[in-house]
Parts: structure tokens; C-alpha cells; sequence
């Protein structure tokens, strides 16, 4: 699965985040009081307006803290709900469910990977659906309330307008939950029910391997072919049976009697669904002359995500990871890999490319090589499943040894780790080695890939190489993808409220819109607002464009590019409080993780929780400073 | 009850010492303006008013003469664009005067979706009633209004006069020191309006303070203490009723069971005395009277004709 933004840790990420918040808030009502203060000064003169603006901040704190009151805001919850009813929300829940049926016609079991077909089908139509419903409720019922006078019988009682904007955008989002809750139900009963299948296999199937002796080993054999698909099984003459995956799920084989004569018996599909916990490293390269790299090299490829390796050379990728310890992994380490690959040579292309994974001792620089092997190129493009491996706890076979320091260009120039005086070559000439009392140092161990074959390249990114802790529960995992959806939804809300108390229905509706794809490009703004794009900032693009101006060739000279650039030096502020402003709703689709059977891990879901409420809370406020500024009779 | 007095006059600085002010208004004035802030209209200029506790003040005026926008000023739906409106002595945009007013829309700006039940538990929640008051006041109150049978429907089924009635019911729901009732009887029939006008009066009795405004100048009539005459956004005349109504030249004299030679008599004694006889006939009833009594003799005697709000006993 590729995760293109990696999130730091959950403090790091916090301090930062929290900061640029309350940056943003505080420029925010900077420029909010700057332009109150302008527009009421030009209405009603100096002493009015500071009384008015007076006034307002002091009711402010009232409204949004000291007088709100829980009976007041369910009732216009209440209200939001009944109103969300007699719009007939509950066909959006019709809809999802006739779209269901047509997909149960046309998704097709028989592919390759029938789970994320299945998973990103119901997701995506679900995260649509409660977008689309999101946006039409919350930009069409204030302003619905407005124009039919509605809200003349609601203001004249005691409510707080801040309980306007929050009971609308909670009604609304309870709506969202229930219709989401019946999705997420429906949704786990038709993954589940289209997937389900087993296979059927008899003792005709089934034909001996035996041994240059002609001693039978055991039997192997296919299962009948169901979904487009049969998997080959292996039983031991004891009845031992294993069945090989295919479609990325497996079967459990129970056998009574004696093989081949058996009674065999398929279970349902297993593996199909997962949630696998995952544990990341942090990845760092080497490059061909052994010295360590931030980043790999580019083969060509405009999207930069994956970092290079060249093969036959001492070039590698280095995994650190932290916190490895035998409660955790009491077995050794299950390891999944993928890998992209680049071929200057086609060398033999029905095979992959050969690697090997090492496991090395940050500190001691013990290195051992426990696994070579044939890459799954072609795999990864389809994203159908990973290499596997496991390093098990005590290593007895290994296809190298040796101790390894890792060299850095530092101040002093290079720098070697461990150092040369402290390594001990005795470590290298052990036959078998503990996991965590050799490879590990205080939790932390290098896990090593390498490219075998000179020529060819090996490409990876952070996520690529992971450990596999151990299963969570899959429905657990669908209900956190549905999390997903309805924190955009509630992000959406707030937006379409908040626009709404100002536009008219339509305008509010398109605005909204434009919040949610503006929010798309939040991370390319940022670009543009730190300089960070070839063509320079809004300005200088616009000139590009309009005079067809390569973006790589410098600008003559003079005082036209002058101002130009001064121009885009001024707009990096905007952009990057624009870039802030708009909300980031493509990162809260989690339906990768779901579809591909990662866990969403508890840290992502927290950020994401707080994020929201990071863009929620101050949306809302920002709604009721503009309804309380309009009058609404008028 | 208080007298007559206009703004400005030593009687009324005496009264308003003494009598508690619920509404009051200093230079109001509200000027409409267009998106660039061009003047529009000036709908309310300088209304400076007193309203206190205890009475029924109408507002009168043609269309467009600022009555809607004085109360839309008072209940703070609207900004004045200069002076001020104090409602229980706090600027009128401040919520929390909110508690103690009830107002009833010149429309029935409500929820059409809701039922009648729902309505009144809805505003009631509003107001921060626990639900067990909230539940007895809505009964209380649909009973009051005659909607009891009709709780359970949604207003989009109900006629304008049980709208209207529910309105009313909501304006209710809070037991309000202060009423705002616009245009109260409009969508009613006569009934509905005899009803309404009575609620108003048994309101006032019950010490409550009622700001209505009407084209209906019949009803204010009958249940308003001071109006207010506003024309073209200013205040034209400012009163109790009966003063103001008085004909000071003229003299009525009203006598049951008088025979024809007493007439001429009276008109015999007018006459001596210098005085102009203009009219000597019976008085006629109001046709709202009279639509009254039909109304009741027809519910004690189903079947039987009808004349003159009399039975003919056929």
C-alpha cells in the first residue's frame, strides 16, 4: 500500500500542529477585527463601531462559553433531524443499497484480488453519497430558514446563535451517523457475503509425491475451481494439509482417514479480510559507494515516491526500527516487503530479481544475512500481495556474516558506525544467533535489503518494508474506514453551516465545494507559498502561461521579473493561511488501509479526531460571528 | 391604567417614575440600504415611545409606515441604524430579554414539518423548560387554543386559522411578561378573532404587557388601551383610545323602552336648549355581533332559522 504522507509521532505532530493553530486563529481574528472594525467605521463612525466591536467580543465569550445551554442545542438538534427526515435522507440509505445490488452483479469475485474490489467499492459510494448529503443539508437549511422566515420564531426566543450553528451542524451529523452505522452494517454483510465460498476436493484430485526412491512424500492436487479460481493443496501422508493462497485468502483443509482415501473437507475463505498491525522503520539508503543517503536514486520516474538502489553494489535500503522486544515478537520477526523494480537488462524475465535481506546490530555492526530472494515485481503493480518472510528468533542458517560500519559524510568528514576500535570481529564467527540478544540493541534493529543482480534496481519507500505484529479485527478495521467518512463529513458540515449563514443556498453550495477541492491542492499551495515548485509562485506561473514560458528557463532580467517575484513574495502568506485554512478531507480516506488489510493505526485515527475538531470548532465560530453580524429579518 | 399623554409633556416624566417602563425607545430609527450601502428607505425615523407593564399598546398605520419594523427592532431581529429600543431596560439585540417575551409573526413563520406537539415542545426547549413543564404547558396551551384534537398532525395539514392558533400557542409557551402580536387576528374568522381579542384582554388582566400591531383598526379598538398612529415612518399620534376617539362636541344619550310622545318631548327639551338633533333611530349592533349570536343560538338550538341573531322559534 502506498502512503505517500507520512505522518510524524503523535507529540511531534501535536506541538507542531498545535502551533500553526494557534497561529492561524490568532491572524485570523487579527485580520476578522481589522475588517469588522473597517466596515463599521465607514457605517456608523468611530465611537459606535468600538462600542459595537466591544460589545460583540464580550457577547461572544457569553454565546460561545458561559450561555450555552445542552436543552436549547437538542432541541435544535431535534429540529435538524426532523428536517433531515421530512428531506427524505433515508433514500440516500435506499440508494446505497440499490447500488449495492448492482454492484453484486457486476463486481467480479474471480479477480485477482476480489477483498479491495469489494472494500473500496462500498467506501467509496458510501464516502460519496454522505459527502454529497452532507454538503446539500448543510448548505441548504439555513438559508431555507432564512428566506421562509423560520427563523424569526426561533431568534425571538432565548437561544444563542453559536446554539444555531452547533445544533445544526450535530443534527446533522447525528443523521450522518445513523445513515453511516446502517451503511457500515450493510456494507461488512455484502463484503462478507461476497466473498464467501469454499471449494470441494476428493481423493481423485489428489496424486502422490514421491521421492527419487519412489517413496510417497505426501499428495498434492487442486481444489474445484469456484470464483475463477482453484488452489493447490499439499497433504502429508499423516493427513498434515496445507492449501496454497490464491485470490489473497486461503482455506482451511480438514481431512479424516488416511490420505489419499480421505474425506476432505474445505472451510470458508480465510485471510481474505485483514487488519494487519503493522510496524514501521525509518528507512535510509546507501548508495553504491557503501555511504549513507537521505534519499535514493531516481530512475526516471516523475513521481518520486520510491527511492533507488543499484544492485551488485554495496548499495542498500536500512530499515531502523524501535521498540523491537521479545513480548512483542516472541517467535521472531514476520516481515512483509514490497519492492518496485527498474531493469536497465531484461536479464530472465520470468523471474524476479534476486535480493537479500540482512538483520544488523546498530551497535555492534553485526550483520546477518538471513534470506535471499527472487523479488515479486510484478506483484506489486497490481497490489495483489507482498513478499513474506520471517526471521525467526534463533537463526541457524545464514548466507552471511560479517560486521558492517556504516559510514556518514559528517562535519569532520567521514564518520564511521560503530567505530573502528570498538568492533569486535568474534561476534561474526558465531554459528547461531539470538534475534534480540545479537541483532537487537535495546529494542533497535536494521533490517537490510539489498539488490543482488548488477544492473537492475531495486525501489522502496518507508512503508514498503514492514513487521507484522500481529491481526486486528476486521470489522473493527471497516468501522474505523467509516470513521474516516464521517469526520469528512463533519468537516464538510461545518464548512456548508458555516458558508450558509452568509450565501444564499447555491452560492453556499458551490463555495463549500470549492473549500473541499481547494483543500486537494492544500499540499501543492503550501509548495507555492515556500517556494518549492519549478515556475515560481502564482504571479510568474501566470506569466509563464501567458507567454508560453518554459518553467525551467530563468526570466530575463529587469524590472517586470522584479516585480513579479516581489509580487509572489507577497501571495506566500496568503497561500500558505489559505493552504491552512482549507481542509485536507483526502487524507482522512482511510479506504486503502481497509481495502489492502492494513489496521488504521490508533495514532492516525487520534490526529485525524483532533484535526477535526481543530477545523470544526473554529468553522463554527466562525459561523456564528457572521450570523450574528446579519440581520436575519431583513 | 394610565391617561393619555405624548412624549414630552410633564405628565408623562410623572408617570413613567411611577410606573414601570417594560419597552422604551429613543430616537429609534432604521434606514434600509442596498448592497453598496445606498439609502433604500427610511422606515422608522426618530420613534421615541414609552410602553409599560400591564397595558395593550396598538400600532397603527398604513402599509409600509414602519409598525412591522418598530416590532422587528424591539424583538432584535433587525439593527437600528441610529437611537436604541430597551426592552425590560436591556438593548432589544441582547438574548437574554429574550426569557420573558413571547412573539407571534405576522405569518406563521413555522415548522411545517413538526406537529403541533412538536412545536411547542421544540420552542419550548428553547426556552430551557424541563420537559415535564414543557409537556403540561403544551397541553395546557393546545387546550387553550383548541388544538388539542390536532396535536398529533403536522402543520402542513392544518388550515391558516390553526396555524395562526398554534402561533399564538408558541408565543405562549414561555408564560411571557411582554407579547409582540403581528397582525394577531389576520387568517381567523370571526370566532377565532372574538377569541383572540379575549385571550389579549384576560392577558392584560393577568398583568402582562401587549405590543399589537393590525390594519384591522376595529380590533384595536376593542382591546388596545394607547395606540400609536405611525405614517410614512413617524409617529403621528400617540394615546389612549377613548381619548383620542372622543367626539367633544357631541353628546350620546342612550334610553331603553322609550315610547314615540317622549321623543318629541327630548327633541321639544334640544331644542329650548339651543341644541341640533342628529340622529334619532335604534342603534345597530356590529355584524360581528351579530355573527356571534347566530353562531350561539345555532349551537343551543341545532335546526331552528336564525334572524337577527334572534330564533324565529319555527
Amino acid at each position: 500500500m502506498v502512503i505517500e504522507k507520512v505522518l510524524p509521532p503523535f507529540w511531534t505532530w501535536f506541538v507542531q500542529a498545535a502551533l500553526v493553530w494557534v497561529a492561524l486563529i490568532v491572524v485570523v481574528c487579527v485580520f476578522g477585527l481589522l475588517l469588522a472594525s473597517f466596515v463599521l467605521t465607514v457605517e456608523r463612525g468611530f465611537k459606535r463601531a468600538a462600542v459595537s466591536i466591544g460589545r460583540a467580543i464580550v457577547e461572544a465569550f457569553t454565546d460561545l462559553i458561559g450561555a450555552i445551554s445542552f436543552r436549547r442545542i437538542s432541541g435544535l438538534v431535534f429540529l435538524a433531524i426532523k428536517e433531515s427526515i421530512r428531506r427524505r435522507v433515508l433514500a440516500v440509505f435506499a440508494l446505497f443499497i440499490l447500488l449495492l445490488l448492482f454492484a453484486g452483479w457486476y463486481i467480479d469475485p474471480a479477480s485477482t484480488n476480489p477483498s479491495v474490489l469489494y472494500l473500496n467499492f462500498v467506501l467509496s459510494s458510501t464516502g460519496y453519497l454522505i459527502i454529497l448529503l452532507a454538503l446539500f443539508l448543510s448548505c441548504y437549511s439555513l438559508p431555507n430558514d432564512i428566506r421562509n422566515r423560520t427563523i424569526q420564531t426561533v431568534v425571538t426566543k432565548p437561544v444563542r446563535i453559536s446554539e444555531i450553528v452547533f445544533g445544526r451542524v450535530a443534527g446533522f451529523a447525528l443523521v450522518g451517523t445513523v445513515l453511516l452505522l446502517l451503511m457500515c452494517g450493510v456494507s461488512y454483510l455484502f463484503v462478507i457475503s461476497g466473498l464467501s465460498h469454499t471449494h470441494t476436493l476428493s481423493s481423485e484430485n489428489l496424486s502422490a509425491m514421491t521421492d527419487p526412491q519412489g517413496i510417497v512424500e505426501g499428495y498434492t492436487g487442486f481444489t474445484s475451481t469456484v470464483h475463477g479460481h482453484k488452489h493447490r493443496v499439499y497433504v502429508d501422508p499423516d493427513g498434515k494439509a496445507r492449501v496454497e493462497m490464491r485470490h489473497g485468502h486461503v482455506h482451511r483443509l480438514e481431512v479424516s482417514g488416511i490420505p489419499p482415501d480421505a474425506k476432505y473437507s474445505l472451510g470458508p475463505a480465510e485471510e481474505a479480510l485483514l487488519a494487519r498491525v503493522v510496524v514501521y522503520g525509518d528507512l535510509q539508503f546507501r548508495d553504491r559507494d557503501g555511504v549513507d543517503t537521505k534519499e535514493g536514486l531516481n530512475v526516471g520516474d516523475e513521481w518520486t515516491y520510491r527511492g533507488y538502489i543499484q544492485g551488485g553494489s554495496p548499495a542498500a535500503f536500512i530499515w531502523t526500527f524501535a521498540g523491537i522486544t521479545p513480548r512483542r515478537f516472541p517467535d521472531g520477526l514476520p516481515l512483509e516487503l514490497n519492492l518496485g523494480v527498474f531493469r536497465t537488462h531484461k536479464g530472465n524475465i520470468e523471474k524476479g530479481v534476486l535480493g537479500s535481506i540482512a538483520v544488523r546490530n546498530p551497535r555492534t555492526g553485526l550483520t546477518v544475512e538471513t534470506e535471499i530472494f527472487e523479488s515479486k515485481e510484478f506483484a506489486l503493480n497490481q497490489g495483489v500481495s507482498t513478499n513474506q518472510f520471517f526471521i525467526p528468533r534463533l537463526i541457524t542458517k545464514a548466507s552471511s556474516v560479517q560486521i558492517i560500519q556504516r559510514k556518514r559524510i559528517g562535519p569532520q568528514g567521514v564518520e564511521l558506525d560503530p567505530p573502528s576500535e570498538t568492533l569486535d570481529h568474534q561476534l561474526a564467527k558465531k554459528q547461531e544467533f539470538d534475534l534480540f540478544e545479537d541483532l537487537t540493541d535495546n529494542g533497535k534493529l536494521e533490517i537490510w535489503i539489498r539488490c543482488l543482480e548488477p544492473g537492475q534496481y531495486f525501489g522502496a519507500a518507508k512503508p514498503d518494508l514492514y513487521l507484522r505484529a500481529r491481526d486486528g479485527y476486521f470489522a473493527l478495521n471497516l468501522l474505523k474506514g467509516f470513521l474516516g467518512i464521517w469526520l469528512q463529513m463533519t468537516i464538510v458540515l461545518a464548512y456548508g453551516v458555516m458558508l450558509s449563514t452568509f450565501l444564499s443556498a447555491p452560492v453556499a453550495l458551490i463555495a463549500t465545494l470549492g473549500v473541499m477541492i481547494g483543500g486537494l491542492f492544500r499540499d501543492f499551495m503550501t509548495q507555492l507559498a515556500f517556494g518549492q515548485t519549478w515556475g515560481g509562485g502564482p504571479f510568474e506561473s501566470f506569466y509563464r502561461l501567458i507567454t508560453q514560458e518554459n518553467v525551467m528557463t530563468q526570466l530575463e532580467p529587469g524590472l517586470g521579473t522584479t516585480l513579479l517575484k516581489m509580487a509572489d513574495v507577497g501571495a506566500r502568506g496568503f497561500l500558505y493561511a489559505a493552504a491552512n485554512v482549507l481542509p485536507p478531507l483526502g487524507e482522512f480516506g482511510w479506504s486503502n488501509f481497509v481495502a489492502y488489510g492494513f489496521d488504521i493505526p490508533g495514532e492516525v485515527v487520534l490526529i485525524r479526531l483532533l484535526q477535526t475538531v481543530a477545523i470544526v470548532l473554529p468553522v463554527c465560530v466562525a459561523g456564528y460571528f457572521f450570523l450574528k453580524a446579519r440581520e436575519v429579518a431583513e | 391604567m394610565s391617561t393619555s399623554v405624548l412624549p414630552g409633556t410633564s405628565a408623562e416624566t410623572k408617570l413613567e417614575t411611577t410606573r414601570d417602563v417594560v419597552v422604551e425607545t429613543r430616537n429609534l430609527t432604521k434606514v434600509y440600504r442596498d448592497f453598496w450601502g445606498r439609502q433604500k428607505v427610511r422606515a422608522l425615523k426618530a420613534l421615541d415611545l414609552s410602553i409599560f407593564r400591564g397595558e395593550i399598546f396598538g400600532l397603527l398605520g398604513p402599509n409600509g409606515s414602519g409598525k412591522t419594523t418598530t416590532m422587528k427592532l424591539l424583538l432584535g431581529l433587525l439593527f437600528p441604524t441610529e437611537g436604541e429600543a430597551l426592552v425590560f431596560g436591556k438593548p432589544a439585540t441582547d438574548v437574554s430579554k429574550n426569557e420573558r417575551i413571547g412573539y407571534l409573526p405576522e405569518e406563521t413563520y413555522l415548522y411545517r414539518f413538526l406537529t403541533g406537539e412538536e412545536t411547542l415542545d421544540f420552542y419550548g426547549r428553547l426556552f430551557n423548560i424541563p420537559a415535564a413543564v414543557r409537556r403540561q404547558r403544551s397541553a395546557e396551551l393546545l387546550e387553550l387554543v383548541g388544538l388539542t384534537a390536532a396535536r398529533k398532525r403536522q402543520l402542513r395539514e392544518y388550515s391558516k386559522g390553526m396555524a395562526r392558533r398554534l402561533g399564538l400557542a408558541q408565543a405562549l409557551i414561555n408564560d411571557p411578561d411582554l407579547i409582540l402580536l403581528d397582525e394577531p387576528t389576520t387568517g381567523l374568522d370571526p370566532i377565532g378573532t372574538r377569541a383572540m381579542k379575549d385571550l389579549i384582554l384576560q392577558l392584560r388582566d393577568r398583568g402582562k404587557t401587549i405590543i399589537m400591531c393590525s390594519h384591522l383598526l376595529a380590533d384595536v379598538q376593542d382591546v388596545c388601551d394607547r395606540v400609536g398612529i405611525l405614517y410614512q415612518g413617524e409617529l403621528k399620534e400617540l394615546g389612549r383610545v377613548d381619548s383620542l376617539l372622543k367626539i367633544r362636541d357631541v353628546t350620546e344619550i342612550r334610553v331603553a323602552g322609550l315610547p314615540p310622545v317622549a321623543l318629541e318631548e327630548i327633541k321639544g327639551v334640544v331644542e329650548r336648549h339651543n341644541g341640533q338633533v342628529q340622529f334619532i333611530g335604534n342603534p345597530t349592533t356590529t355584524l360581528e355581533e351579530l355573527f356571534l349570536n347566530i353562531v350561539a343560538e345555532s349551537e343551543a338550538h341545532p335546526g331552528r332559522r336564525v334572524r337577527g341573531g334572534v330564533s324565529d322559534g319555527h
